[in-house]
């Protein structure tokens, strides 16, 4: 039995370590092609020896944080609800609620998105950009704000479209994280803050959460992770550039894993080799935030004891 | 082979085998599930518990002797396995040594990859020869690109492209494959510019453009709708001064190749600058032919893969302003207006079957058989075709073809492609125009019919042409294009100039709302006292004059009796939009005669947008009634059962664990405290 679990470990290792080093080997081809440019480079053209990965990746970490910005506080709340204030008798139905949102396919959320979503989206988006335009992130430089026939399509396909939908993809798997986290604070010290005087609130703020801390950062690290990876529903919703776009609620940003979905099928070698070379940075940033996620949670005083 | 003769055997020959496998699984899962169930119950049994907290050993047993009863039914598996593999190996198609002009034996199923442009018609296709022959085939409607690399990598059993491989000219390296294969074309259809334009709260559906001027929106010269250049096209609509949304295709696609060889041919300049501006490398001195659109940072152009993306984009209600090339179909299928577009004649022209087929009457095919390229089409006088019925952005889909046995494709797939080739060479292209496509001229069907020979393993009943009742074929002249001769001519509104009809395009039939009465023509139908609509915002007061045009007077009556409605509700009911409006309109007065005479019309373009065999909704109370009540009943089901499961035993546990004051023992994570 043990050499069986020793065995299971070795393997995932192994299959870590193959998966690395098949991208790294298919990647190299580009990667030589297009040497140090691969990532300060901006445009997508392996045809023409111009690409890099630059805008691309950024794309990625744009959507992610801003999904992370939407799900932490929706993840945080609602843990805190389920494990804190919720009556004993619906826990159960929310939390298999939340669970259920876990489970719907991608595919379905970016669909969502895509027909629903999008349009609903736009007022707000023109909203945040009318009054909060001066935040240089919420400009949209082809919206004016005086001009009453301004069209809502500089909205459409926004990064902050894609971020919300990924963000109610990662909201529940965080949400279950910290819920976890929340119900193992000891009872002893919550008792003790009641006891204390502490409202219910007080007692969360000064036991659970401390408590719960690497929880909190671990479910939310977690959730960039898959965020930083999602494919499916940012390539449904997004309208690929490849410029590093500031402007996250204009039209027009990317990512990695939807760059790769877009083109796999289409692709000559050497493109194909230059989407392994962008998956293999893909895989070291996710790889980087996992790894970052479980020192954290290890770190921290419930993920120690758990 | 006629339909009757076609023999329907897999499915008949199927059922018998099908139902024996089925038992077979049956009787070894009642077999496993038996072993199974008996290695359970002691654990589940809450008897068992002390044992295995006296002794480990015991508790094993059970465990062990299940292990024992599942090797058994493992074997069993495994036996049956063995005999189903020796049997399926023994009896497969083909086998190793086989003549070189064998003949499939049964109808395989197939796979095909490749443009989203004839998607449309491949579907429909695969749809009837499923109904009537049962003949599997699955088409993956991926852009051309990948259809030209699913077949070159043998992924693919067929695949679809609007261009041939390793064309001139061009920014891809798109080499010809290994695989031995064939062109040979399935249908021909027009590059649409579906838009989504609206003024004063009414869709705009009679826009009209230049060449020069869709070169123009697509490489961002012109950026708002109220241009100078566009307004020219359309003197009669007032262009609100909003953004002009290009949305183009993300993935490799055949439309692209086609918009980028005819802005390459027709509009150098133009397009040379905007290589530049999106930084592409020239090809021979010029911006290259390319299967993927570049897109200028910051531009405010939408890329979406697929047509049915960019039609969708377009189509969303929030999307005014954009503007995208695809072909015909799609914008029959949503409802939505195509511009027509200035022919070398000096007539606008929408891409109808008709128009395309004229068009096409120039277009110049390979013929060397001995060219790889043989089939493939040249497009540069279909640009310039001078006839005013036109539709200059017409071309040809291709299906590429495999010409010997290679990968994993079998004499048994070549007999459904071949059968399929059959098909839809012959009665496929009677509904080509109802789908929004049109049907291949006689010589190409032909063409086609002996290139369908070469698939290895085929044996094509390959009709006549005259059985085929082709639309295109014309009886007394069997070199001639029959439905390019019968192809109306254009209305005299739809020449440049000062008058621009206000019929409806594509699927969108109800009338666009203009800025100023047309100046009239007085002659034959133009008296219908017909006037601008005063649709403008809140229902600016109709100023009157007659729409009136020479020429073909049922189309002239049909829009004259149109406005003439919308200018009688607009009376009554100012302010009131488009939808409704129509109602009125064909209700109203003394227009009524006439305005039957456009609804009929209106049917026929509505028939053409929805094909035949696609269901009706169910009528939608019911329906969404019933859907809501599917969708709560599922969320029940996920949801409910662990609620009802786990509050009696838990609130039991937690009212022990305080009547113990100790901590639970449970290890239920969900209580579980450290």
């Amino acid at each position: 039995m043990r050499y069986g679990s020793y065995g299971a470990g070795i393997m995932v290792l192994a299959i870590m370590t193959a998966v690395g080093l098949f991208l790294a080997i298919r990647g190299a081809q580009a990667i030589r092609v297009a040497g140090g440019d691969f990532l300060t480079e901006q445009a997508w053209e392996p045809n023409s020896g111009r690409f890099g990965i630059a805008a691309v990746l950024f794309g990625t970490v744009m959507i992610a944080v801003i999904a992370i910005a939407v799900a932490l506080p929706l993840a945080l709340g609602t843990a805190t609800y389920i494990s804190e204030y919720a009556p004993t008798g619906i826990k159960p139905f929310l939390v298999g609620v939340v669970d259920l949102m876990a489970a719907i396919p991608s595919v379905v959320y970016g669909l969502w998105g895509m027909y629903w979503l999008e349009g609903n989206l736009l007022p707000v988006a023109e909203w945040i950009s009318t009054h909060f335009g001066w935040i240089p992130i919420f400009r949209v430089s082809r919206f004016d704000p005086q001009d009453p026939l301004a069209t809502p399509t500089v909205f459409t396909a926004s990064a902050f479209l894609a971020g919300l939908v990924v963000a109610m993809m990662v909201a529940p798997i965080a949400c279950s994280v910290m819920r976890e986290v929340f119900a193992q604070a000891p009872v002893g010290e919550r008792e003790g803050a009641l006891a204390l005087g502490a409202s219910k609130w007080g007692m969360i703020r000064s036991v659970v959460y401390p408590f719960g801390r690497g929880g909190i950062i671990g479910g939310a690290m977690l959730g960039l992770g898959r965020a930083l990876g999602e494919t499916i529903a940012v390539y449904l919703v997004i309208s690929p550039v490849f410029v590093i776009n500031w402007e996250i609620l204009s039209t027009g940003t990317n990512s990695v894993s939807s760059l790769i979905a877009l083109h796999y099928g289409e692709a000559s070698n050497f493109e194909l080799s230059g989407l392994m070379a962008a998956g293999l940075v893909l895989f070291a940033v996710t790889m980087a935030v996992n790894f970052g996620a479980g020192i954290i949670i290890q770190r921290s005083r419930s993920g120690a004891s758990s | 082979m006629t339909t009757a003769s076609v023999p329907p055997p897999p499915p008949a020959q199927g059922r018998p085998l099908g139902a024996s496998h089925l038992m077979r699984m049956a009787g070894l899962a009642s077999l496993v599930g038996r072993g199974r169930g008996s290695a359970r119950l002691p654990s589940s049994d809450p008897a068992a518990r002390p044992l295995r907290l006296v002794g480990p050993g015991r508790a094993d047993r059970p465990a062990r002797s299940a292990r024992r009863r599942w090797g058994a039914g493992r074997r069993a598996v495994a036996a049956v396995g063995m005999v189903l593999l020796a049997v399926g190996l023994l009896s497969g198609p083909g086998g190793l040594a086989t003549p070189a002009r064998a003949v499939g034996s049964v109808h395989a199923p197939i796979v095909g990859s490749g443009s989203t442009w004839s998607a449309n018609a491949i579907q429909q296709w695969i749809r009837n020869v499923w109904v009537n022959y049962r003949w599997k085939i699955s088409y993956s409607e991926s852009g051309s690109t990948q259809g030209r690399n699913d077949f070159a990598n043998n992924t693919a059993d067929f695949g679809v492209s609007e261009i041939p491989y390793a064309i001139a000219n061009s920014n891809e390296g798109d080499t010809r494959p290994n695989r031995a294969f064939a062109y040979m074309p399935i249908v021909a259809g027009g590059t649409a510019l579906m838009y989504n334009l609206v003024i004063g709260g009414k869709r705009v559906t009679n826009l009209r453009l230049s060449g020069e001027v869709i070169a123009k929106i697509f490489t961002g010269v012109i950026t708002r709708w109220d241009d100078a250049s566009i307004k020219a096209d359309n003197p009669a609509l007032a262009l609100p001064a909003i953004p002009i949304v290009p949305v183009v295709r993300s993935d490799g696609s055949g439309a692209t190749a086609q918009v980028s060889i005819w802005l390459r041919q027709e509009h150098t300049a133009i397009w040379d600058a905007y290589c530049g501006k999106v930084g592409r490398p020239m090809v021979n001195g010029h911006c290259g032919v390319t299967s993927n659109y570049p897109v200028a940072p910051g531009s405010g152009f939408v890329s979406r893969s697929g047509s049915n993306g960019v039609a969708s984009y377009v189509a969303q209600s929030h999307a005014v302003g954009a503007i995208t090339f695809v072909e015909y179909s799609y914008a029959l299928n949503t409802n939505f207006p195509v511009a027509k577009v200035l022919n070398a004649a000096g007539y606008y022209s929408e891409p109808t079957a008709s128009n395309v087929a004229v068009a096409l009457l120039e277009a110049r095919i390979n013929q060397d058989q001995s060219s790889p390229d043989y089939l493939t089409q040249d497009l540069s006088r279909v640009y310039t075709n001078s006839d005013p019925r036109a539709y200059p952005l017409s071309s040809y889909s291709y299906i590429i073809l495999p010409t010997r046995l290679e990968g994993s494709f079998t004499e048994d797939k070549g007999l459904t492609l071949a059968d399929f080739g059959a098909y839809f060479l012959c009665e496929g292209q009677q509904h080509a125009e109802t789908l929004g496509y049109s049907p291949l001229p006689v010589n190409l069907v032909l063409a086609g019919q002996a290139q369908i020979e070469r698939i290895p393993g085929g044996n094509p009943a390959v009709k006549g042409i005259a059985a085929c009742n082709n639309p295109t074929l014309d009886t007394s002249d069997p070199n001639g294009n029959a439905l390019a001769k019968q192809a109306p001519y254009p209305d005299e509104c739809d020449r440049a100039g000062a008058v621009q009809c206000v019929k409806g395009t594509g699927g969108a039939t109800s009338l666009s709302p203009t800025e100023t009465a047309n100046d009239s023509k007085p002659s034959g139908a133009g008296d219908a006292s017909s006037g601008a609509t005063g649709q403008n915002g809140g229902g600016a007061p109709a100023t009157g004059g007659a729409n009136g045009a020479a020429g073909a007077s049922g189309g002239v009556g049909a829009s004259g009796a149109l406005a003439a409605g919308d200018q009688t509700s607009g009376n009554s009911n100012t302010g009131a939009d488009g939808g409704t409006t129509q109602g009125v309109a064909a209700l109203a007065g003394d227009a009524a005669v006439v305005a039957q005479a456009a609804d009929d019309d209106d049917a026929l373009e509505m028939a053409a947008a929805s094909p035949g065999s696609i269901p009706a909704p169910m009528s939608s109370a019911t329906a969404q009634i019933a859907m809501l009540g599917v969708g709560a009943g599922m969320l029940a089901a996920a949801v409910l059962p662990p609620v009802l499961a786990q509050r009696g035993p838990r609130r039991d546990r937690n009212r022990l664990s305080a009547l113990a004051g100790a901590k639970p023992a449970g290890t239920r994570p969900g209580t579980r405290l450290s």
